[in-house]
Formats: C-alpha cells, sequence, structure tokens
C-alpha cells in the first residue's frame, strides 16, 4: 500500500510501504467477507466442522415449513421476505438455515447420524437500506448433530467460546440469553465481549442460535428420539464491521475496489 | 409491549429492585428491554411469549419467577365466580374456528364520564389516552392482564321481544364500517364483523377496532361489554389488510387462551361497577369448544441430555414452582401440566428452555465438541477459494456486487427497488460498472502504471435455475474451473483496521526533479515526504514513487502526487498553489525542477 499523508484524519498514523511501479502487475486483493470466511472455516474446521452451500432462490419448504415456521405463525412477520413473482412459494432465502436443513434431509437419506457444517452465504431480507441494514447480506449459519445427549447446549457455548477466541482475540467471552426461534427449542442469542483495539470493550449481539426443534429433525426424516444438536446463524459483515471498524454495512456489496483495498493485508 | 414499574409495583408486596436490576432480571432469563426511562419500561416481548406477557400481569409472573419473589396476587389464580345468565342478550358465532368465545354483559344504568386520576396517570405512563371512565376500564384490564375489551352503547342496537343480539360474521363484498376513530374502510370476505345481529348491521371489526355505530357517549346509560377471542391468523390478516394495527389485534394475533376471557369480563365488569355504577343484568357466554388442558411429561435425564447440564431433581422442580406450574414427579419424570395461559408449553423441550432460563445459562457450562473421527468435508468451498487465489495471483482483485438488476428471468414479485425488479442472469454488467469506477479510482489504490483487473465469483439466476458463475474483467489464460478440492488450503489473510476512504474526486499531479549524486534515495524521499507534507493542509496526499536514473553525476526522481479532499471537491486553482509551493520548496534546497 502507497503512503497516504492525511493531515486531516488520524488515520495517517500507520507507516505503509513505499510503492515502486515496475511494470509488472501486483496480486489482486481478496473479498474482506473470501479472507473471514476462510478464517472462520479454518477455526470451525479445526472443530470437525464442513462447508455446505445451498441455493439462493428457496421453496418456501427450506425456508420456512421445514424450519417450523407455518403459514400464519406471527413470527414470519419477523422476517420480511421477497417472494418471487409468478413462482408461488418460492423465496429468496431469509436465513441460511435453509442449507442447514437440507444437510439435515441429506443426513436422513445417507443414515448419517453424526454432522457437523458451516453454511456461509448470501441471504436477503425485503427491509430499507441504511448504514447497518442492507437488504442482501451474507449469514454464516451451521449446526452439529450427533446421537442423543452428544450434543448439547454447553456444546454450543464451547463452540462459540473457541470461535470467538481464535477470531476475535484470547480476551472475548460468550454469552447467551433466551429468545425464540421455530427451528431450535431452546433459543438463545449469543453476545460477544470484544475489546476493539483502543475501544473499551462491550457487548455484541452477534448470532441467534438453540437446540434443533424436534419438528425440524422429524421434517428432515430424522428421528428426534436418535439424533440431536445445534443450530446457529448471525450475520457475516457485522462481525467484520466490529473487528474492523466498518462504518457502513453498504460499502461490502458496492463492487468498489476502494473498499477491497481499504485495509492493510498481510499473508498469514 | 409498554410497561409501567408503578403498576408492576402493584403485583407485588416487596419493593421491587432498581431499574438496572429489573432491565437485567429480563434480559438474562426472559426478553431484551427495548427502553428503560423513569417509570416506563419497553420490553421486547418473545412472539412464544405474546399469548401471556402482553401484559403487566404476564410481566409481573415473570419478574416473580425469576426473582423467585411471590405475586401478591394473581387475578389469573383468582377463582371464578359464575355470572349471571343473561335473559336480553344472545350472541351467534357463524364460525366458531374464526370466534372461538364471546362473552358479552348487558350493563345498565352507568354513569359515563371522566376516569379518575389514578386510572388516567396509569394509562398516560404507558403512553394511552384517557376517553372516558368504562372506554378506559377496558383499556385498562387489556394492558393489565392482556384481555382485549370493547363496551356498545345498546341503545343504539335494536331490540327485539326486550332482547339484544350479538352476531360474528364474515363481512359481505362490498361492506364498509366506519370505526370509532372516523375513518371508513372497504371490507372483504373473511374479515370479520360484530354486528347487531337485528339489523345486521356492523358494529365492529371483530378482534381489531370499534364502531362509530355503537360508540359511548356521555348520554349512554346501558352498554353490552365484549369479552372474546378471535382467531389469530384471521385478525392478522384483517389488521394487515386494512392497515389498521390495534392493541388488540396485536394480541389476538399471538393467540391468547379463549379461557382469558371470563378473567377479563369479571375484572373489567368489577372496574365499570366501581368507576361508572350501573348493574350487571346478565352475561352470555358462547364458548363452543372449550379447550382442555394438556399435560407435558419430561424426563431429569432429558433436560440435562439437551442443555449439557447437570441439575438435581430439586433444581428443576424449584423452576416449574416458582413458574407457578402445575408438577407431579414419578420416578425420574415430571409431568407438568401449565395454567391455560401458557400455550407455548406444549413439547418436553418448551419445559427444558423453561429451566435453562430461568435458571439462568450462565450456569450452562462451555464444552468443547469431541473430535470427529473423519476429517470434515470442505471440499466445494477449498474449490471455490482456489480458483479466487489463482486470480489474485494473476492481479484480480475480488468485488461483490448486488443480486438484483434492472432485466432478468426471475422477477421478484415485490421488489424493494422498483428499478431492480429482478436477479441477475450473469455477473457482467455489475462488472462493467465496477470496472468503469476502478479504472477512475486506480491511481487512489494501485500503484502507478498498474491497471485494475476484477473479478467476482457469485450465484446468477437463470431460467432453467441458479449457479455459481465466475466473472473476471478480462480473459485469463488456463482459468480453472470450480470442481471440489479438499486437500487445497486456501491463502489466507489478515487484515488491517478499516481505513475510510474520501468519497470527493481527486486530483493527480507528477513532479520530476535533479538531486546531487551525494545525497542518497533513502535520504532525498524522506526530506521529500516532509517537504510536500509541509506545503498543503487539509486535505490528503498520496506520494507514489515513480522512477529513479542517473545521468551525468545528477539522479533524476519522479513521483505522482494523488490529492484528495474528505470534505470536498478538490479545485485545480488548490492543487496547483500546492504544486507551486513543492516546487518552491525544491528549488528553495537547491534542486532543479524538471
Amino acid at each position: 500500500m502507497n503512503p497516504v499523508r492525511d493531515k486531516t484524519s488520524e488515520t495517517s498514523a500507520d507507516s505503509p510501504a513505499s510503492r515502486v511501479s515496475n511494470g509488472v502487475n501486483e496480486p489482486g486483493r481478496l473479498h474482506p467477507i473470501s479472507v473471514a470466511v476462510r478464517e472462520m472455516a479454518d477455526i470451525f474446521g479445526r472443530m470437525g466442522f464442513g462447508v455446505a452451500y445451498g441455493p439462493e432462490l428457496e421453496d418456501d419448504w427450506h425456508n420456512f415449513t421445514a424450519l417450523n415456521v407455518p403459514e400464519d405463525h406471527p413470527a414470519r412477520d419477523m422476517q420480511d421476505t421477497f417472494w418471487i413473482k409468478d413462482r408461488p412459494g418460492s423465496v429468496l432465502r431469509t436465513h441460511a438455515t435453509s442449507v442447514t436443513m437440507r444437510a439435515l434431509e441429506e443426513m436422513a437419506k445417507t443414515g448419517a447420524v453424526e454432522k457437523r457444517m458451516i453454511n456461509p452465504g448470501k441471504v436477503f431480507r425485503n427491509e430499507a437500506t441504511d448504514m447497518t441494514h442492507e437488504a442482501q447480506f451474507y449469514q454464516l449459519d451451521g449446526f452439529a448433530v450427533g446421537p442423543t445427549g452428544s450434543v448439547t447446549l454447553a456444546h454450543l457455548k464451547g463452540t462459540f467460546d473457541r470461535f470467538y477466541r481464535e477470531y476475535f482475540g484470547p480476551n472475548t467471552k460468550v454469552r447467551f440469553r433466551p429468545s425464540f426461534f421455530g427451528f431450535t427449542e431452546p433459543s438463545v442469542e449469543i453476545d460477544v465481549w470484544f475489546e476493539a483495539p483502543g475501544k473499551e470493550g462491550r457487548w455484541l449481539e452477534t448470532a441467534g442460535a438453540g437446540m434443533l426443534h424436534p419438528n425440524v429433525l422429524r421434517n428432515a426424516g430424522l428421528d428426534p428420539e436418535k439424533v440431536q444438536g445445534f443450530a446457529f446463524g448471525g450475520g457475516l459483515e457485522r462481525l467484520l464491521m466490529v473487528k474492523y471498524g466498518i462504518p457502513d454495512v453498504r460499502l461490502f456489496h458496492s463492487g468498489d475496489i476502494r473498499f477491497t483495498y481499504a485495509f492493510d493485508e498481510k499473508k498469514v | 409491549m409498554k410497561v409501567s414499574l408503578t403498576w408492576l409495583q402493584k403485583y407485588f408486596d416487596t419493593p421491587l429492585p432498581g431499574a438496572d436490576a429489573i432491565a437485567d432480571a429480563f434480559t438474562f432469563h426472559a426478553f431484551e428491554i427495548e427502553e428503560m426511562k423513569g417509570d416506563l419500561m419497553d420490553v421486547k416481548v418473545l412472539p412464544n411469549r405474546a399469548a401471556d406477557c402482553l401484559s403487566h400481569r404476564g410481566i409481573a409472573k415473570e419478574l416473580s419467577a425469576i426473582l423467585d419473589v411471590p405475586l401478591k396476587h394473581d387475578p389469573l389464580r383468582d377463582p371464578l365466580s359464575a355470572f349471571p345468565q343473561a335473559d336480553a342478550l344472545t350472541v351467534e358465532i357463524e364460525d366458531p374456528k374464526k370466534c372461538s368465545r364471546y362473552m358479552g354483559a348487558l350493563v345498565k344504568g352507568v354513569s359515563v364520564g371522566p376516569s379518575p386520576a389514578w386510572l388516567r396517570e396509569a394509562l398516560e405512563a404507558v403512553g394511552q389516552r384517557s376517553i372516558n371512565n368504562v372506554v378506559d376500564a377496558t383499556n385498562y384490564v387489556m394492558l393489565d392482564i392482556g384481555q382485549p375489551l370493547h363496551a356498545f352503547d345498546a341503545a343504539k342496537l335494536v331490540q327485539k321481544d326486550g332482547e339484544y343480539k350479538i352476531g360474528v360474521r364474515s363481512a359481505k363484498e362490498g361492506e364498509k364500517i366506519t370505526t370509532l376513530s372516523g375513518e371508513e374502510y372497504a371490507l372483504t370476505p373473511g374479515i370479520q364483523l360484530i354486528t347487531d345481529a337485528h339489523a345486521d348491521t356492523s358494529i365492529a371489526l371483530a378482534g381489531v377496532k370499534g364502531g362509530k355505530a355503537a360508540e359511548l357517549t356521555s348520554s349512554t346509560t346501558d352498554i353490552i361489554v365484549e369479552s372474546a377471542n378471535f382467531d389469530g391468523t384471521t385478525t392478522r390478516r384483517a389488521a394487515q389488510a386494512l392497515r389498521l394495527f390495534t392493541d388488540a389485534s396485536l394480541r389476538f394475533q399471538n393467540r391468547p387462551s379463549p379461557e382469558l376471557a371470563a378473567y377479563g369480563m369479571r375484572d373489567v365488569l368489577a372496574l365499570i361497577h366501581d368507576l361508572a355504577g350501573g348493574e350487571v343484568t346478565g352475561v352470555v357466554d358462547a364458548y363452543p369448544a372449550r379447550p382442555q388442558a394438556v399435560p407435558v411429561a419430561v424426563s431429569h435425564a432429558h433436560v440435562d441430555g439437551l442443555l449439557g447440564s447437570s441439575f438435581t431433581i430439586a433444581d428443576i422442580e424449584e423452576v416449574f414452582r416458582r413458574l407457578g406450574l402445575d408438577t407431579s414427579i414419578e420416578n425420574d419424570v415430571f409431568a407438568v401440566t401449565p395454567p391455560f395461559e401458557r400455550t407455548d408449553l406444549v413439547i418436553p423441550e418448551d419445559l427444558i428452555e423453561e429451566v435453562g432460563r430461568i435458571t439462568g445459562y450462565e450456569k450452562i457450562l462451555a464444552t468443547e465438541l469431541p473430535p470427529l473421527a473423519a476429517a470434515p468435508d470442505q471440499a466445494r468451498y477449498r474449490g471455490i477459494e482456489r480458483v479466487k487465489d489463482f486470480l489474485t495471483e494473476r492481479g484480480f482483485t475480488e468485488i461483490s456486487t448486488q443480486s438484483f438488476a434492472k432485466r432478468g428471468d426471475v422477477v421478484l414479485a415485490n421488489p424493494l427497488d422498483k428499478g431492480m425488479p429482478a436477479l441477475r442472469t450473469s455477473l457482467d454488467d455489475n462488472m462493467q460498472t465496477a470496472l468503469v469506477q476502478a479504472r477512475l479510482y486506480a491511481p487512489l489504490v494501485l500503484a502507478p502504471g498498474q491497471k485494475p483487473k476484477l473479478f467476482e465469483i457469485g450465484t446468477v439466476f437463470a431460467k432453467d435455475g441458479e449457479k455459481l458463475a465466475v466473472k473476471t474483467s478480462e480473459p485469463v489464460a488456463d482459468m480453472p474451473s470450480i470442481e471440489d478440492a479438499n486437500d487445497y488450503a486456501p491463502v489466507r489473510y489478515e487484515l488491517g483496521a478499516y481505513k475510510p476512504f474520501s468519497l470527493y474526486p481527486f486530483i493527480v499531479r507528477d513532479i520530476a526533479m535533479w538531486i546531487p549524486k551525494e545525497i542518497s534515495e533513502n535520504e532525498f524521499r524522506a526530506s521529500f515526504d516532509t517537504l510536500v507534507m509541509n506545503s498543503f493542509s487539509n486535505l490528503s496526499c498520496t506520494i507514489n514513487f515513480l522512477d529513479r536514473f542517473e545521468k551525468e553525476g545528477r539522479v533524476s526522481y519522479a513521483f505522482r502526487l494523488v490529492f484528495q479532499s474528505r470534505e470536498r471537491t478538490l479545485t485545480d486553482d488548490e492543487v496547483n498553489a500546492v504544486m507551486d509551493r513543492v516546487s518552491a520548496a525544491l528549488r528553495a534546497a537547491g534542486y532543479e525542477v524538471r
């Protein structure tokens, strides 16, 4: 990165390397979301999680019904959904939990009783955009399922405890608060204690989670008497905004290379 | 749910703890607190608890369980005594699925007038407006125990053989109603109406809002009081269709128990009697199908096996006691019969959640998952990342753009931006736009002479389905396709803190100069930096080194300076002045500017 001498901002304090033009292209840059997903896939990978993908254009079953959000449930009011013209029952997925649903169905098909996956992906909400809201953003969703009694709410806490310590740093703490989601029972909000460099620490609401509702397991074709597990999901941009001090969520998907280059990058 | 702490205190003998302690109690054991301001607490009641907790009683009961402080009295546990039978009021329900219970009371001889100060203050404390004693009584009881209520002026209804008749039926095509606030609504079938059945005219939008036709006035003496239960979905759809969301519709759409209607009727009749006098001549209760209480069983092992906890039987029993749940224990199994208002307690996991949250999730100890035998499947992810690494190695920079497009094969039924109603069929258009921008911004982020090259990997939506597309801003030789690659290790990067960029245009100037050979490159470049920095204020400048060559005992240096302001658009004159100062400073130092 070239030296930016800026008399109006504190950001000039860093001492970047000089830039030399030698006519040869320098390497390009990864988008910060790719950088983050790689870090997350690595941390979760060491805890036994694979990476799963699914369609962004979903059906009502995988996005809502199978996830225990029946058609007339008031909980549906909580998600403002994009529906598709002339295709009843077709929606832009409102969460990447639809990918979890598909993975659970796959487990039932193959007879697996144990699986851990994260699902990073774009999701859509029909809501007005501002500095902290976008109609399209990324979520890191995921689940861990195992034989009854083997994957518990305490494991959910342990998994996130480790994830945040590795992602945000050793001073991180995790806490749960009660919540409600149709597809989990019990349901919790996961807060993380994060100390941004030079700032006072604070609790941040980062993800919703809980133990998979027996109806969801049943809808997938699994036997809730035999398997259980946890599921979780939260916005990716939000984590990055906190970690790197990004002020506006709309920068992420603007296609603007000034955003991609707004970070000093170091190969690990 | 707006809760008044003074109102809440009525439920407790012991003084409540301070606002912070109450907020913490709710936050970690029940609901988020949206706002705490003086006497007012705004509680974000979770959807599964909106059946019983959109009420001061419900909130008080939660607090009682969390803090383990008994309620002074619980209106829902006070036994009901029978109401006098109505002989001058009947009810006809067209579809019991849409109205599971309708209680009506005929009260004669009331005096409608202003409410006493305590009632006005209680309502105003939670942002409601006092109307008159009878209407205020109905609102107070709703906010107190959660049952929506309504009062009609009986004199405005038709009497036949000395009898009033209330109807509950679907609106007819083209039917209209004027509500209490004077607005007229055109109705569609499905929306439920309360009617004066003898005249077949509407007097209220069922579960939503009262009608003008039977409004109370200061001269009203006889009233019909309604305490009913309307179907959640029907009410929600009506409120949505009419864009009329009321305290009543909010409660009905969350399906309170029809049992609650009797408690609402009891409390509101007592309060009306206190405030407005009159005599209850009788109550009619149309209640075709009373729900039965269904016990829920959960074992000790199930509780610990789901939470990963090690609670004792006594710990669990204690939670159910604090919540006032009727519990019997046999062997290791708890049989819980939920009280009628706890419509959310249906399966064992519902009870396990109660144990977890009331005990406190801080009691659940973080435990790492045991390792798995098989390596995790990250093949597709690694395959995608391999392509990204291939491209960044070749100078391509990754961008991310919006999935919405002007045109496409898949069109949204409800687009946010009417100009972008479709899903993108390719990444081409966004790449084109991004590249034009990137060329413009290149001097800010790329070394001089380096041309911006971009790529995006994203989902596109064609007629025959969606797929993951790879788009580059120019052709790439030997581009690999995305294939599973579980053994590929994606390159990892660490990013520094975000550095905000200016949104204003920048101006580029090149400058070259001759320097004596004796001055070392490092020395000169450091002094050049300082010299440039001292030539301006209130803007930023990126200094790019272009080249250096020696000739006839002198060294030529060339730099590219990129100027930008964070506050405004710079003018050429401004930048020319800066460049003049830079040249002057160079000359003053004895260098020749080329």
